[in-house]
């Protein structure tokens, strides 16, 4: 996918999703090299940035194999004088962590700029956490801007800031920031530091106790000289009358929602917009609060600003009422909206306000999760699996984990009986196995989240033996996200080439004597070593499977550029007997009840993966034209195991 | 527009629709109209043949989402999404939405039928447009041009003509890939008025 707005020329004004801001913003300032590992609504921060790279032959870009090592890539540059960023979803900043609470003890020496994209709202994760809070904890500033615009220039604040006092900054996206496109005004792209030099300095880049402890000493010092410069920062500013009696605070996005209900209620209140959330800007703060009754707080996520700022008030003896999230003003769940923030004001200033009665239809609409795309590889692998289980007549426990194949969490496959976190799957399935008796665990994984966490766990099930068949659904890219590349897909966030690490190798290498690799997009194959695999769990095995074939989406995309017609696919009815194995267990999204007690397919929904043609117990569906072999080959099947096509 | 205006669009559809691109083709009509636009977009996990809805807003506004019941304009790629998101709606807004339904593929799934559907709108305080917007892009070629249909038909009927106007939307079709397809389902769209139900 091409990021063209990312290139705009200076000074011109083009729309553009904040995450592409962040980065024009990294290549305004010079930034020699970037990494992360995609997760929504982080990733077009890099995808835009490798696209840059692409043309610009600058800066060096990389999806690392997680985000720790994402993290470690850019701490590293970081050190040796490169000025580098490194970007992540919310929860991908636990994985990396570790290595985060430390580069707050060494610094750095050039900037070392953290983008972390919350998801408020829960959109496309696990959880909601507020990544503000890491910044508290590790002594990490905070800066958190309020839209695209902001985005470019709080993070070019964010990189100087890092680079003048030579420590971490993380840059805090939401949702709505990432992914909210909007006109921006960019500047001249900036001269890139792409070479370093590694200054050994055994006292500051070794954490041993000794110079950890005095390292904490200088960190404390640090942080208080990083308040100070916030606190004096022009990314924070006032608006409106000096002598309201109510201020209300707008941190990140919540500036703008603030500042949109004040405007409707024309209410004359002072509106304070603060970008740097963390440590507190007290003294800035102080200057805006002090001798007024109350203070409102709109901010995302958790009160992260609300309690700091309550802290701050006791410590100098200030009474003013501080009323959010932890007063009840506003929801503690979920996204801020307009008419919450409008509702929360006017209560403050006592004005009353009504919200309009909203529509109501008297038909309901059905829900519509997310599912897997017709076509899409992990379909069949499910419905063939399950088969598997239920000629063995096991009784197994799926152990779920993050992407693609996380929506056979649904109806009909109900094959994700757990869901955590990034690599549970098989670390789950390890105490599982211990300790669940007769019960067959089969873990479920993806072939990026196989390399970003899965690994640790597989060979703690082989070294503590653990049985359990490990199924890795591998379709070469991390699909969900939006394809980017990893180990096993053969090429780099760059486009160039890269060497593959086949799942089956790592298996075989960590001492897994069980594998197998199947056609994804044969149910067949896949069923056989479904089986195979199953029976030597019973033996006490740990087995995995690799169930391989591309990502619909790209093998048509593929199909298209190299001129290869793909079949669609028809059903005789003459044959077609209603048993709706197709529509109930396959549960293709092409395929949907006829009216006639039989099934159509539809034909824009149809990629032509022909594996509704192979699970026809009364071969009622055929393709309706001749079918290129190169399709097949594009599937990654052999022409024998579709029965020559 | 006057500076104090603004005008609330919902994009409504399923995944894979084309929801996304006609919101960013609105995006770029009113960034070249020299308007300020927020276009909140859905990425990620919902993208998959689930509900998708953008928000897309024109003029003088700060905030990205459509506060409830003041969508000025409703796109509807589907009925069934027209209907989650009718509490959007403003009183006596537009809907300009296709004679479509997509049945979610749960098995078993009870799904209203296209007439109670369209019923139920119709008895809703709303100016309503159902258009075959899919049936006259596949007959185009490519079912992927029913949005610029669509886009078409609000253009001429809404205050998004007067907004972005015609020509605007015209000039960053021609920058899309497949530019003459979506200029013949836009324009067509833009005087199909004829199909009102």
């Amino acid at each position: 996918m091409g990021y063209p707005e990312v290139l705009a020329e200076p000074g011109s004004k083009v729309l553009m999703l904040g995450n592409v801001a962040v980065a024009r913003a990294c290549l305004e300032y010079g930034v020699g090299l970037a990494s992360g590992y995609p997760g929504t609504p982080s990733s077009e921060v890099v995808e835009a940035l490798a696209y840059a790279a692409s043309k610009l032959g600058y800066p060096y870009v990389e999806w690392s194999v997680n985000e720790k090592v994402a993290f470690e890539v850019a701490y590293g540059a970081a050190i040796s004088g490169v000025p580098s960023v490194v970007s992540m979803k919310h929860v991908g900043l636990n994985v990396a962590a570790d290595p985060f609470f430390s580069s707050a003890y060494t610094g750095v020496e050039a900037s070392l700029l953290v983008i972390s994209a919350d998801d408020p709202g829960m959109w496309s994760s696990q959880n909601e956490q507020d990544n503000r809070w890491y910044g508290v904890h590790a002594y990490i500033p905070v800066v958190e801007p309020a839209g695209a615009q902001e985005a470019r220039e709080a993070a070019l604040e964010a990189l100087r800031l890092s680079g003048e006092v030579r420590h971490p900054v993380l840059l805090r996206l939401v949702t709505r920031v990432s992914h909210t496109r909007a006109p921006v005004t960019v500047g001249a792209l900036g001269r890139p530091r792409l070479r370093g030099v590694f200054k050994s300095i055994p006292s500051r880049w070794n954490l041993i106790p000794a110079h950890a402890r005095r390292l904490r000493e200088e960190l404390l010092e640090r942080w208080r000289r990083i308040e100070d410069l916030v606190s004096r920062s022009e990314l924070n500013v006032a608006e409106g009358p000096r002598d309201s009696q109510v201020v209300v605070i707008g941190v990140g996005v919540g500036y703008r929602y603030a500042r949109e209900a004040l405007r409707r209620l024309k209410a004359q209140v002072r509106l304070v917009k603060v970008t740097t959330p963390v440590p507190l800007p007290s003294k800035f703060v102080l200057g805006e609060v002090e001798g007024r009754d109350s203070v409102l707080v709109v901010e995302e996520g958790d009160p992260v600003f609300e309690t700091m700022i309550k802290t701050l008030l006791q410590e100098v003896g200030l009474n003013t009422r501080v009323y959010g999230k932890r007063s009840g003003h506003l929801r503690a769940t979920g996204e801020l909206r307009l008419e919450d923030v409008e509702g929360a004001i006017a209560q403050v200033l006592g004005l009353g306000y009504r919200r309009p009665e909203l529509l109501e239809a008297t038909v309901k609409p059905p829900p519509r999760p997310p599912v897997l795309c017709p076509g899409c590889p992990y379909r069949s692998v499910f419905y063939a699996v399950r088969r598997a289980v239920k000629r063995l007549g096991l009784d197994v426990v799926y152990s779920g984990d993050i992407g693609c194949y996380s929506l056979a969490v649904n109806k009909p496959f109900n094959a994700q009986d757990t869901l955590i976190e990034m690599g549970g799957s098989v670390g789950l399935a390890n105490g599982m196995s211990h300790v669940l008796g007769g019960r067959v665990v089969i873990a479920t994984i993806g072939d990026s989240t196989f390399y970003h966490a899965g690994i640790p766990g597989l060979i703690n099930a082989v070294y503590n033996k653990a049985p359990m068949m490990v199924l890795v659904l591998d379709n070469g890219v991390t699909a969900m996200t939006g394809h980017q590349p990893h180990p096993g897909s053969g090429f780099n966030a760059m486009g160039g080439e890269a060497r593959r690490i086949p799942v089956e190798d790592v298996a075989r290498g960590v001492g897994v004597d069980s594998v197998y690799v199947a056609e994804a997009f044969n149910p067949r194959d896949v069923e056989a070593k479904a089986l195979s695999a199953l029976r030597d769990v019973g033996e006490g095995k740990i087995s995995v499977v690799i169930a391989r074939g591309p990502c619909i989406l790209m093998a048509m995309s593929r199909a298209r550029a190299e001129s290869i017609p793909r079949p669609s696919y028809v059903v005789d009815s003459s044959r077609c007997r209603g048993c709706m194995v197709c529509y109930k267990a396959f549960n293709c999204p092409a395929i949907t009840p006829s009216g006639d007690g039989k099934i159509t397919i539809n034909k824009t929904l149809c990629t032509g993966c022909g594996v509704c043609e192979r699970i026809c117990p009364f071969n009622a569906i055929k393709p309706a034209s001749y079918i290129d072999e190169r399709w097949w080959n594009l599937l990654g099947l052999t022409t024998s195991s579709v029965g020559g096509g | 527009m006057a500076s104090s205006e603004s005008f609330n669009i919902l994009i409504a559809g399923v995944g894979g629709q084309g929801v996304l691109t006609l919101s960013r083709i609105i995006g770029e009509a009113s960034l070249a109209s020299g308007l300020n636009v927020l276009v909140a977009e859905t990425h990620g996990l919902s993208q998959r043949g689930g509900a998708v809805v953008v928000h897309v807003r024109i003029g003088d506004v700060d905030s990205p989402l459509v506060p409830l019941g003041e969508a000025d304009l409703m796109i509807g790629l589907e009925l069934l999404e027209v209907i989650r998101n009718i509490g959007y709606m403003r009183r006596g807004g537009f809907i300009v939405a296709d004679r479509l339904i997509i049945p979610p593929s749960i098995p078993d799934v009870k799904t209203p039928s296209l007439d109670n559907v369209i019923e139920a709108l119709r008895g809703l305080d709303v100016r309503l447009t159902v258009i075959p917007a899919s049936e006259v892009a596949e007959k185009l070629g490519d079912v992927r041009v029913a949005n610029v249909y669509l886009l078409g038909q609000a253009i001429s009927i809404t205050k998004l003509g007067s907004i972005i106007g015609f020509d605007g939307v015209v000039k960053v079709l021609r920058g899309l890939p497949n530019p003459e397809l979506n200029l013949k389902a836009f324009k067509l769209g833009y005087m199909g008025g004829g199909f009102e139900c």
